[in-house]
């Protein structure tokens, strides 16, 4: 592949929209042409650069106009779900077993997941603990769940840890982390998994969200955010490797 | 049932929309409007949405609501000339990144975004903010692939020829 081949392609290459064949071709060329090279770091360099620009959030005032109509009923719903979350930890804390379904895979759990986060913005119960102590969050899930979920703060790359709470996924309390990216929200739902061989990531979709999930010693984790593709996917690989 | 649907659907993507119609008018109160209206238009047509696409299809209801908003306007942006003030020289031991960041600030890039012709700044602003894929963007912008291939290059070509200080051009081996 010449330069003027590569430089075609470009664009598409930063922007991981080549087909493999093609990428592998352009990534060969770059990474002996320092000319080449150069062009990436400047689009990348770009495109972080056009993201630190400060995120418009939605005015208060705005979602309040659009939402007003259907808030009653989400509350209602919100109070049915923690009654039922409630029960659930009750029952973990006297020490009855959970009847638990045989995990389900694929685009359930995925759904399940994208529910969770959405349930999480609109309740704004974003939070039951708020910190962005690691060493708070964890022990704030101690005696609240059967098992003690890995809790990383990843604000060295970006991605800081904002706190956590306790959700109800897939028929049982499960913990989730709350990390933040500029004015998006990520939320991680982690549960201990029966099968406990590692997994290595994979990646969902529903509703415009994605949600990569890995499992690592014996725990589940499906993060879930409307940041964009790479960023998340920077994020699933920081916080499985941390 | 549509009231639903919509919280569950639309709603959490309220903020996405808000930031595409600022970046679209360049302008609070009036995004505002073109989101509020976007939402009763959405709520309207809630079955014409499929499962997994919301986001996206509530960029393309934005970017319709606005169009009409604005169709009896002109509506061609002029790319003015920024102040071409530089910075002082770049330090040579810099990645490109930290050159740039060190030469301009946040307000900058929002200008010289905010300055690209409106076809351009929509292709930057879906793809680099909203991490939109060329397919959900040329549906949302209702070009072809390729269109919008070529409109993210020339972005930031313009992007790259205003954020780049020619310092750091001649700098470079
Ligand atoms: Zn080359």
């Amino acid at each position: 592949m010449s330069c003027e081949d590569v430089a075609r392609d470009l664009d598409a290459y930063v922007d991981r929209e080549l087909d493999a064949d093609t990428a592998t071709a352009v990534r060969d060329h770059v990474s002996g042409c320092a000319a080449c090279r150069r062009q990436v770091s400047e689009l990348e360099a770009l495109g972080r650069l056009v993201r630190s620009t400060p995120y418009y959030s939605a005015p208060d005032r705005l979602r309040a106009r659009v939402s007003g109509r259907t808030t009653r009923l989400t509350h209602a719903r919100q109070l049915l779900m923690w009654a039922a979350a409630a029960v659930l930890v009750v029952s973990v804390g006297g020490g009855i077993a959970l009847m638990r379904p045989a995990a389900p895979r694929g685009n359930a759990i995925v759904d399940d997941v994208v529910d969770g986060h959405v349930r999480s913005l609109m309740a704004a119960h974003l939070f039951d603990v708020r910190s962005t102590d690691q060493h708070t969050v964890k022990p704030w899930f101690l005696g609240k769940l059967d098992f003690s979920p890995p809790v990383a703060d990843l604000a060295s790359i970006g991605f800081p840890l904002v706190g956590g709470r306790l959700d109800y996924l897939r028929g049982r309390p499960v913990a989730a982390l709350v990390y933040q990216r500029r004015q998006h929200t990520i939320n991680v739902f982690v549960w201990p998994e029966d099968d406990s061989a590692s997994a290595a990531i994979d990646s969902g979709s529903a509703r415009g969200f994605h949600v990569p999930h890995w499992i690592r010693n014996g725990m589940s984790f499906w993060a879930v955010s409307d940041v964009n593709d790479a960023e998340l996917s920077e994020f699933a690989r920081a916080l499985q490797g941390s | 049932m549509p009231a639903r649907v919509f919280e569950e659907t639309v709603l959490p993507h309220l903020d996405a929309a808000f930031n595409y119609a600022r970046w679209l008018t360049r302008n609070d109160a009036e995004a505002e409007d073109v989101v509020q209206d976007a939402c009763v238009r959405a709520m309207r047509f809630l079955s014409s949405l499929r499962d997994d696409d919301a986001r996206a299809w509530l960029f393309t209801i934005v970017r319709n609501t606005w169009y009409s908003r604005v169709s009896r306007r002109a509506t061609v942006t002029e790319a003015t000339l920024l102040d071409t003030t530089r910075a002082e020289r770049p330090d040579d031991g810099l990645d490109p990144e930290a050159r740039l960041l060190q030469q301009h600030t946040v307000a900058r890039v929002r200008a010289a975004v905010e300055e690209l012709p409106v076809d351009f700044r929509e292709v930057i602003v879906l793809r680099e903010i909203e991490g939109l894929s060329y397919k959900e963007i040329a549906a949302v912008v209702r070009v072809p692939i390729g269109t919008v291939m070529s409109r993210l290059a020339r972005a930031r070509e313009r992007l790259l020829a205003i954020l780049k200080p020619s310092a750091a051009m001649e700098t470079l081996p």
